[in-house]
């Protein structure tokens, strides 16, 4: 039993080990999963803005639209941990090097993602158009400083 | 090689312009407003200030990096000793339509006259009014740090016999007045060619490739193809969906630009009027496709080890 026990624990330590090398030595993977995760943040942003422009009549999916909106840009800080930045990233170093600013627009982001969704969720559609705006300009804002063109 | 400074300096023993007065531009007159408009479509701001740490309005200051060395940009500002404030109008017109400095020097092509020649008398008139009215700062211009083969000045002189026709822009008989208006938007002030256009190893516009993309922009940055090319450019973007990037940055796939399009759409582009925006789509997208991949392709993925 007690040895039973005792390899548990070995085997239990190295798979933390195991991971904890694995996700601090995979970049890229990293990378990769951020990159999909913007993807998909740019997919519902352009989904929403072509009903919210009348392009496409799927009124009723444009509160699913802007829950993802809402989830997605809850926390973009946390898709660029310290040492994320060693691949094929568009990232520049002023993400963590002047990571406080680099904050203020995730969190701008995420508040604007946040009343998008509200506003939908209440039903406010003549103010659907102008917190879409709001929520675009907090990506440009972010792009603009922190994301080279292909780097 | 001496510095801009210098040469306004040495301008203002001949010129003895009246001292530029601060003018809110929404109760000025209509030669101001057209001039911020123009300001606007041209982009002057963007270069001309030092956002990144917080300059003042085109106090200069920029640094414009390059593949010929880093161009620090001018202050425009009316200040008499560091900015133009003792320049002519005439000073102006030939900067903009000649590429000459008040003392007769070719600026360096960093500057887009290349472009900005192209612009009307009128708008020039009205850019320089609207340039006058704008408060001065007192900020030294930097020197450029060239590289070598980059420095003579005088070279510059022979550039311009290779690459540079000076003049306004004339419109196209056969196409209709949108298409002209687009045309000059994009060609004389917002000079998308500088950067959307590769170069040759001397830094002249590529012929046939207008608008295809480089992998030598400024600041190191790749700039897409914008030609209507379906693979390689943005031949499957609709006028519309072109009209409303240049305004709000958000490509039809819910991208939003970042980078110098960033800084050219929020200080610039989305003041203009929506026709004008979408003259310039159409424009842009009645343009020969030309097939130029310049993303990714032949880029090796940049290791850790590179930097250490």
């Amino acid at each position: 039993m007690k040895h039973a026990r005792i390899s548990h624990c070995i085997l239990l330590v190295s798979a933390y080990l195991l991971a904890g090398t694995a996700v601090a030595a995979e970049s890229e993977d990293i990378i990769k999963y951020r990159q999909n995760v913007m993807k998909s943040n740019g997919a519902h942003m352009a989904a929403a803005a072509a009903i919210i422009n009348g392009k496409v009549d799927y009124k009723g999916q444009l509160g699913d639209h802007a829950r993802a909106l809402q989830a997605i840009n809850k926390d973009i800080n946390s898709l660029f941990p310290k040492d994320s930045d060693f691949g094929e990233t568009k990232a520049l170093d002023a993400v963590w090097e002047k990571n406080a600013d680099f904050q203020k627009l995730a969190k701008t982001a995420a508040q604007k993602a946040d009343a998008l969704a509200k506003t939908v969720a209440a039903g406010d559609s003549k103010n659907y158009a102008a917190r879409f705006k709001e929520l675009s300009d907090s990506c440009k804002a972010c792009h603009k400083d922190f994301r080279k063109e292909e780097k | 090689m001496f510095g801009r400074a210098c040469f306004v300096l040495s301008a203002g023993l001949l010129f003895v312009a009246p001292p530029a007065v601060a003018a809110d531009a929404s109760t000025a007159g209509p030669l101001i407003q057209q001039g911020e408009y123009i300001f606007r479509a041209a982009g002057c701001y963007g270069c001309h200030t030092d956002e990144k740490h917080a300059g003042k309005p085109l106090a200069g200051g920029h640094a414009l990096a390059t593949p010929f060395g880093t161009f620090h940009t001018p202050n425009i500002t009316p200040d008499a000793e560091t900015g133009i404030g003792r320049w002519s109008e005439q000073d102006f017109r030939n900067a903009m339509r000649e590429g000459l400095s008040p003392s007769g020097d070719h600026y360096y092509p960093s500057f887009p006259y290349t472009s900005y020649t192209k612009l009307s008398d009128e708008d020039l008139r009205a850019l320089w009014a609207y340039l006058r009215a704008q408060p001065p700062v007192k900020q030294a211009n930097r020197k450029h740090d060239l590289k070598w083969f980059a420095r003579a000045r005088s070279f510059v002189g022979s550039w311009k016999s290779l690459y540079f026709a000076p003049g306004a822009y004339k419109p196209d008989a056969a196409k209709s007045t949108a298409w002209n208006r687009g045309a000059y938007l994009a060609e004389a002030a917002a000079h998308c060619g500088e950067c959307h256009t590769p170069r040759t190893a001397l830094g002249g516009i590529k012929s046939g490739m207008h608008y295809a993309g480089t992998r030598d922009g400024p600041d190191d940055s790749v700039v897409p193809n914008i030609t209507p090319d379906r693979k390689t450019g943005i031949g499957r973007w609709r006028a519309s969906e072109l009209a409303e990037y240049l305004e709000t940055g958000m490509t039809p796939d819910g991208d939003s630009a970042g980078d110098l399009m960033a800084e050219v759409i929020d200080n610039g582009l989305k003041y203009l009027r929506k026709e004008d925006l979408a003259a310039m789509a159409d424009y842009v997208l009645s343009l020969p496709p030309v097939e130029h991949a310049v993303r990714k392709a032949d880029k090796k993925p940049v290791k850790k080890e590179d930097y250490e």
